[in-house]
């Protein structure tokens, strides 16, 4: 589903990305991992081009993304993200969250989109804060919503950047549920994470980014049980 | 939501829209009938009674001497008359700029006025007066020392630099309007002031502590028409003032608008006295509409080209960017006045275009207040989160839309305060505009002023209108703020 070739990113004198390929299959669950500054964020940013590559190429169902700047809005469409900020729009309430990107931008009748809406917000669990302002939810919720709201515009890929790491702990649970069910549907999804207990979970590979290398790429099982480098040793003893 | 945005767009639009439709400006008079098919326009300064005035106890209708004498002109002619008032200043240059065909405002030939236009023969000859309160000033030979005011560029003016020759330490202060020399001497910043007897008697009537002389030797130019160059009206005017000095007619007016009263030497008024201006007060209120259509259009154009000018100072494109910025820095880095004049005088003169007092109004303050306005929006977008804009980007939403309904709400909420700080400075400022002659609250103020002999009170009435209106805004402001941060 995506290819990524190559991939350079650069900002200023700073190579954060060295060239890396991998691939991410249809209904595949890739665990994006490594230490902070390895690069992980960025490469999931140029996923959808919110980072413009500095070299190298992204495909997205064999369609090249990287070069095509004006199709980029419809092919950003298929593609949800999850920050770790939430980024709610917070002048609106949770259902407009939802309806506003499927109302404006794929036109879809507005009653529609609130019928698509509630279901996702039940699917959540938070039908009932439909009529709140993003202010008024926690941390969690806040997050679930951004998950809905993403899905509101039935991506093909749902890409998620560190989506627990700005939650009070007791907090995560729920996020992370949340998202398992979603896995367990069949949606392709990448997550930059720091849960390992997740990422072995639920994830079918790990990708070990350090110093913008993918130095890694196994399934969660042999990766977390005997990691081929001495990089990944040192990581993994450090956060288990 | 999205609703809400478009309800208010299609208003703001249809507001700008009627607005810039109707920009007729209130000073305009028809003749009473439409008697003739013909018009002419005639350009005055309606404060310099008892030539031309605005009697405002009575309405807006401007009258005196000059009005009943180019009145009988123009319908012997076969003319309908229309006046337009507007400040002795800018008299020469409507002429110039053909915003008028004749003016008549007092206005006595010389040289410099001679090179700008044609002049008719006199109509009328005056005397010049020293007009004092100082009891001790009788003759020329008493101002030594002293500060004398006459009208800026008026005949007045030469006839002071010529006693300035004779007497010693006379220094001349110039101010635009006859009332504003009057009110400089009862405030004692002058010891007297230059004025022509016509004039003068009005406020000799109603001024029981001024008392005058005649200037000895002092020119009598008199007052005459004037005409844009070549044009064939002067003879015409020639033709009849000849004919009205011949049976007598000119005289009549004279006698009617120059004589004494004889209510003169009315019993010493109080220092504060608003029932004097009683009757005029509703002349003053009929300029709120004026002002209010004048900043509420202001406003909204300020505001829009400011939004525009904000977005293209965040633009990528250099060009957009620099254009904009330059734009600021031009419209911040001059005077309000300065603008309001260029665009008023220099668009006439540079494309011929007459533009109208409002609508040169309502575009130099658009145009000012956006400059401002940019500067605000542009902050207030750079300090919504960047996330907001990325989240929109991931959901595949359009540059537009992203600006219209995710940045620029969270944007105005933000800079709320400041743009309503901005709204009132314009809601004042706009008083600059009386210079033009649209009679607003400010100018309307002055006209009572000069027509009353009073000033303080219609000032003061006027400083309570716009402080009224500058709360009014404050509320407003204030009220759209709470509504806004509903969801905190």
């Amino acid at each position: 589903m995506i290819k990524i070739e190559n991939l350079h990113k650069t900002f200023g004198k700073n190579e954060v990305l060295k060239g890396i390929s991998t691939e991410i299959g249809q209904g595949e669950v890739v665990a994006v991992i490594g230490p902070s500054g390895s690069g992980k964020s960025t490469f999931l940013r140029c996923i959808n081009m919110l980072e413009e590559p500095t070299e190298g190429k992204i495909l997205f169902k064999d369609q090249e993304v990287t070069t095509q700047a004006s199709k980029i809005q419809q092919i950003r469409k298929k593609i949800g993200m999850v920050f770790q900020h939430f980024h709610l729009f917070p002048h609106m309430t949770v259902l407009d969250n939802l309806t506003y990107a499927p109302v404006t931008v794929n036109k879809m009748p507005k009653r529609e989109a609130e019928a698509a809406a509630r279901e996702l917000l039940k699917r959540v669990g938070l039908e009932d804060k439909e009529g709140e302002y993003p202010g008024r939810l926690s941390g969690g919720q806040k997050q679930r919503v951004a998950i809905a709201r993403a899905l509101a515009m039935n991506p093909e890929v749902m890409l998620f950047d560190e989506p627990t790491s700005a939650l009070d702990p007791e907090m995560v649970k729920e996020v992370l549920d949340v998202m398992k069910s979603l896995a367990q549907s069949g949606m392709t999804m990448a997550i930059v994470t720091h849960e390992m207990g997740f990422a072995k979970e639920v994830a079918d590979r790990v990708l070990f980014l350090d110093g913008g290398i993918l130095v890694e790429d196994a399934v969660p099982a042999k990766f977390f049980a005997q990691p081929k480098s001495e990089r990944a040793q040192a990581f993994l003893e450090k956060v288990l | 939501m999205f609703k809400k945005t478009h309800v208010l767009l299609t208003l703001v639009l249809l507001v700008i829209f009627s607005l810039a439709g109707n920009v007729l400006p209130g000073q305009h008079q028809a003749a009473a009938k439409e008697k003739h098919n013909k018009t002419l326009v005639m350009g005055t300064s309606a404060d310099y009674a008892p030539y031309e005035y605005i009697d405002t106890a009575k309405g807006n209708k401007i009258i005196g001497f000059d009005v009943d004498v180019a009145r009988h002109i123009a319908d012997k002619l076969g003319y309908n008359l229309v006046i337009k008032d507007m400040d002795f200043n800018g008299l020469v240059p409507a002429l110039d700029a053909k915003r008028v065909d004749f003016v008549m405002a007092g206005m006595t030939p010389n040289a410099e006025r001679k090179k700008k236009v044609d002049f008719s023969n006199t109509y009328y000859k005056a005397k010049q007066l020293i007009v004092t309160n100082d009891p001790k000033i009788k003759k020329i030979e008493d101002l030594k020392g002293k500060a004398i005011g006459v009208q800026l560029g008026s005949i007045q003016e030469k006839e002071a630099k010529k006693i300035a020759d004779k007497v010693d330490n006379v220094t001349i202060e110039k101010r635009n309007k006859v009332p504003d020399l009057v009110q400089e001497i009862m405030s004692k910043r002058f010891n007297a002031a230059v004025i022509e007897d016509g004039v003068a008697i009005e406020y000799l009537n109603k001024n029981p502590d001024l008392s005058s002389f005649v200037i000895p030797g002092s020119a009598s130019a008199g007052s005459a028409v004037a005409f844009q160059k070549g044009s064939d009206l002067t003879e015409k005017f020639n033709k009849e003032i000849a004919a009205m000095k011949k049976n007598g007619e000119l005289d009549q007016y004279a006698k009617k608008w120059f004589e004494p009263k004889t209510e003169k030497k009315a019993e010493k008024k109080s220092i504060v006295d608003f029932s004097t201006i009683m009757p005029s007060i509703p002349y003053i209120l009929k300029g709120i509409l004026t002002t209010l259509k004048f900043v509420v259009v202001s406003i909204l154009l300020g505001f829009v080209l400011g939004t525009i000018l904000a977005l293209f100072k965040i633009s990528k494109v250099n060009v957009l960017r620099w254009g904009a910025d330059a734009y600021t820095s031009i419209f911040r880095g001059t005077p309000l006045i300065l603008q309001l004049l260029i665009i008023y005088n220099a668009t006439p003169q540079l494309t011929g275009y007459k533009i109208e007092p409002f609508l040169a109004g309502v575009l130099t303050f658009g145009l000012n207040s956006a400059a401002y306005v940019s500067e605000i929006i542009r902050a207030g977008i750079n300090g919504v989160d960047k996330g907001q804009r990325e989240a929109s980007m991931a959901l595949g939403v359009s540059y537009g839309s992203m600006m219209r309904q995710i940045i620029l709400p969270q944007a105005l909420k933000n800079i709320l305060p400041a743009l309503m700080n901005e709204f009132i400075t314009l809601t004042k400022e706009s008083a600059i505009i009386a210079v033009i002659g649209t009679t607003d609250i400010m100018r309307r103020a002055q006209i009572v002023g000069a027509d009353t002999y009073r000033y303080f009170e219609p000032l003061i009435t006027a400083g309570i209108i716009y402080y009224l209106m500058v709360m009014a805004l404050t509320v407003l402001g204030r009220m759209l703020e709470r509504r806004m941060s509903r969801g905190d």
